[in-house]
């Protein structure tokens, strides 16, 4: 309002504008409508601040604003500013945006360290929340440095370091600042809860590397079961194998390559059960077993033939009672069935006797298991397709 | 060979800070090998003026002169004699305890050698507790260093161990150990498996056995907060293998052991840590939960293992109240029990002639082994 003239009586001015209101209508009033919309846009009267002041849209918000850090204030004032900002926008739990308003307040750069630990300290909190655990370790650290006594930076610190699993290091900063502080509960409860976890995880470890140890001592027995029964395994093609053509690979070397191609067969078997071969508590294999039928373009896939059965044993049963969907001409009987497997070598076929063992087959000069499973092909014998398979091929009866 | 009167004054009038070093050294060195022997230490016991210059002396310009008074002092305090002269004629504490907190101080391992030594009775060791106080040093401070690794990188400090055994005599430093409020004894648990000290680490046992005296802490120690059964178990752990069954049933930290692990080496240590875990069997709560951590494996392993006559007597009694019926009524604290008088005699003869029967069984199989080839007793 305009300042009255000297001497003038400044009611008649108020009594003036007091008057007009009862003739004019005043200008840019709330309408009814959406007054209540209108007052939100009110910075006094505002709930909450929007998420981006636009000067063009809230021109009176952006002003304020501009006072608060307004440049002509010291820069502790505006470190502070920042810091109560930070704190705000920490309450609400808008972390990202107090970590914004946290580090303006350090570019600030003022010479109270102890107004920089503390927003090196509530960064660190911001961070924290925000799952930017090494950075908010970083923060931690920076504010013990400037404040070797500021415990929320040293409970912060520790807090941190458990998150990250470095347990000895979080029981040095709990330890620290026992020094400073030795009954504080919260110090105590933090190095406890490190020295439990830190003590666990070395408890986990211990076992894990037992657990390998065995897994590694049923390895080296498998390979050497297969071994002793002069079984030969196909090792894949060495280019693929990782590492197979330098020679100082590792420490066992020949057996750990071997046992790695064994996993590898195992693993990149086509049926991806992920099934390989064990040995029970008795020391007998069990074999994944493939059979294939050609003339269907069908497949069979047994997880577990004991080398000591025999192919009738298990062709009884998956050739018994029913037929396969896939047999059209109902000839696929146990009694008609011939099985072949393959010299991939030579390629040469090698006819099994179906009485005898699967051990006995495989310990078989020309057998050689591929990708850890031994597979076997199923003809009808004498069938057109039979016949037609097996013309150009050398055919070989398996001698035992 | 003492000396007369005037030659005591000649050779005290040496033993000045402004004294030539050449003549100086002389003196220090005469007193060094007076403090060699009984007589000398004697001798010097009635001369409080040479304890007091030995002291002045360790703050001298020349290091071959400390050396020497620490040496002489060393010796003196082994004599126990010689502690309220010292403590009484000299400084020689608050002297000592400001350079043990200095963390540049090189001869600093003189100093625990020193205070070990005077603490091992309880009349000086009350002193000395006492001027820690006073120096507003306070056990805290001792225990910092003691846990602070690398505090002095000129001297390893492994004798503060002892000397915390043996301030813990006293029941106002087992207060302090034991605080509840506080984070003490938590910090020396885990020094009974440091490899790099047998000192070290026997202190620290010998001061976890001498605050396990006090029962009515024996809940606290064996709860959560301090949790001291594994620290007591891990030294006399070894590789043997458990089954999963028997490992899972264990403490976190005695669960699946490498196969490198050791056992502590050295058989007073083993039999401390047996006599401390039997401290716990006396209380009926103690007992319970001793059992209810099945640390039974641990024994057994460790009784097939050890070979060492008194170690394995200290074993089978642990084993025997832990895997023994609890005790009637009445009986529940024997550390409370009232032994009648004939009946306490009569444990006592028992427990001497057991003690020579061991001592003529290790007699025995020590003769053996020298007349046999090296090997281990089978059992």
């Amino acid at each position: 309002m305009a300042a009255p003239a000297q001497g003038e009586d400044s009611d008649d001015g108020m009594d003036e504008f007091m008057e007009s209101f009862k003739t004019k209508k005043y200008k840019n009033a709330f309408n009814e409508g959406n007054w209540e919309e209108e007052f939100d846009k009110v910075p006094m009267f505002m709930k909450t601040a929007p998420e981006e002041i636009d000067p063009l849209k809230h021109p009176d918000l952006a002003c304020i604003q501009s006072i608060i850090h307004d440049d002509d204030r010291t820069p502790e004032e505006q470190a502070r500013n920042y810091k109560d900002e930070g704190n705000e926008y920490f309450k609400e739990k808008n972390f990202k945006k107090a970590v914004v308003s946290y580090t303006e307040g350090l570019k600030k750069n003022c010479v109270d360290l102890e107004l920089s630990a503390i927003l090196y300290t509530n960064r660190a909190a911001a961070h924290f929340h925000l799952g930017n655990i090494r950075s908010a370790l970083n923060d931690a650290t920076a504010a013990k440095k400037l404040k070797p006594d500021h415990i929320k930076a040293i409970l912060r610190g520790a807090q941190c370091c458990i998150e990250l699993h470095h347990y000895s290091e979080a029981l040095q900063w709990c330890d620290e600042g026992l020094r400073l502080l030795p009954i504080d509960k919260n110090l105590q409860e933090l190095r406890a809860k490190a020295d439990k976890q830190k003590r666990e995880a070395e408890r986990d470890a211990r076992k894990a590397k037992v657990k390998a140890k065995k897994e590694q001592n049923e390895k080296d027995a498998l390979l050497a079961a297969i071994k002793e029964r002069g079984i030969k395994l196909l090792k894949p093609e060495a280019s693929q194998h990782k590492g197979s053509d330098s020679e100082d690979d590792d420490g066992d070397g020949g057996s750990s390559r071997a046992l790695a191609d064994l996993e590898l067969d195992g693993i990149s078997s086509q049926e991806a059960t992920g099934a390989h071969v064990y040995m029970d508590e008795q020391g007998v294999l069990y074999w994944p077993v493939l059979f294939l039928y050609p003339e269907h373009e069908q497949t069979d896939f047994i997880s577990a033939f004991c080398e000591n059965s025999s192919f009738i044993d298990h062709l009884a049963v998956m050739f018994g009672e029913e037929l396969p969907p896939w047999d059209t001409e109902r000839k696929y009987r146990p009694q008609n069935l011939q099985l072949f497997f393959e010299d991939h070598e030579k390629g040469n076929l090698y006819q099994v006797d179906l009485e005898k063992p699967l051990l006995s087959v495989l310990q078989n000069q020309r057998c050689t298991v591929k990708a850890g499973t031994p597979s076997f092909i199923v003809l009808v014998s004498g069938s057109p397709f039979c016949k037609q398979f097996l013309s150009g091929k050398k055919v070989k009866r398996l001698k035992f | 060979m003492m000396l007369s009167d005037g030659e005591a004054n000649e050779l005290l009038s040496f033993l000045t800070l402004e004294t030539r070093p050449d003549v100086k050294g002389h003196a220090t060195e005469y007193i060094v090998g007076l403090t060699g022997n009984p007589d000398g230490c004697r001798y010097l016991r009635s001369k409080p003026d040479f304890l007091k210059a030995l002291v002045t002396l360790t703050s001298d310009a020349s290091i071959a002169i400390i050396k020497d008074c620490y040496h002489a002092l060393i010796n003196l305090s082994a004599d126990e004699t010689l502690h309220q002269p010292l403590l009484k004629e000299t400084n020689i504490l608050p002297t000592l305890l400001q350079n043990l907190l200095d963390p540049e101080y090189v001869l600093a391992d003189r100093i625990c050698t020193i205070l070990s030594n005077l603490t091992r009775h309880e009349r000086t060791c009350r002193d000395v507790f006492r001027v820690l106080q006073e120096q507003n040093i306070g056990l805290a401070k001792v225990v910092e260093i003691f846990c602070t690794e690398g505090f002095n990188k000129k001297a390893s400090l492994h004798y503060l161990g002892p000397l915390l055994s043996n301030l813990a005599q006293l029941p106002e430093a087992r207060h302090f150990i034991l605080d509840k409020e506080r984070c003490v004894i938590q910090r020396l648990l885990p020094y009974t498996q440091y490899e790099e000290s047998t000192t070290r680490r026997g202190g620290v046992v010998g001061t976890l056995r001498n605050c396990c005296f006090d029962y009515a802490h024996h809940e606290w120690l064996l709860g959560d907060t301090v949790d001291i059964l594994p620290h007591l178990l891990l030294p006399l752990a070894g590789p043997e293998e458990l089954s999963e069954e028997e490992n899972e049933g264990l403490p976190v930290d005695l669960q699946y052991l490498p196969e490198d692990k050791t056992r502590e080496a050295d058989p007073d240590i083993r039999k401390m840590l047996l006599e401390t875990l039997m401290l716990f069997t006396a209380t009926k709560v103690g007992r319970k939960i001793m059992k209810s951590k099945n640390v039974y494996p641990i024994t057994r392993e460790f009784h097939k293992w050890e070979k060492d006559p008194h170690v394995i007597s200290a074993c089978e009694k642990l084993v025997q109240v832990l895997i023994g019926d609890e005790p009637e009524e009445g009986m529940e604290n024997l550390m409370e029990v009232e032994i009648p008088q004939d009946v306490e005699e009569k444990l006592k003869e028992l427990d001497a002639k057991e003690q020579q029967q061991i001592e003529n069984e290790a007699q025995e199989s020590e003769e053996k082994n020298q007349n046999e080839s090296p090997k281990g007793l089978e059992r």
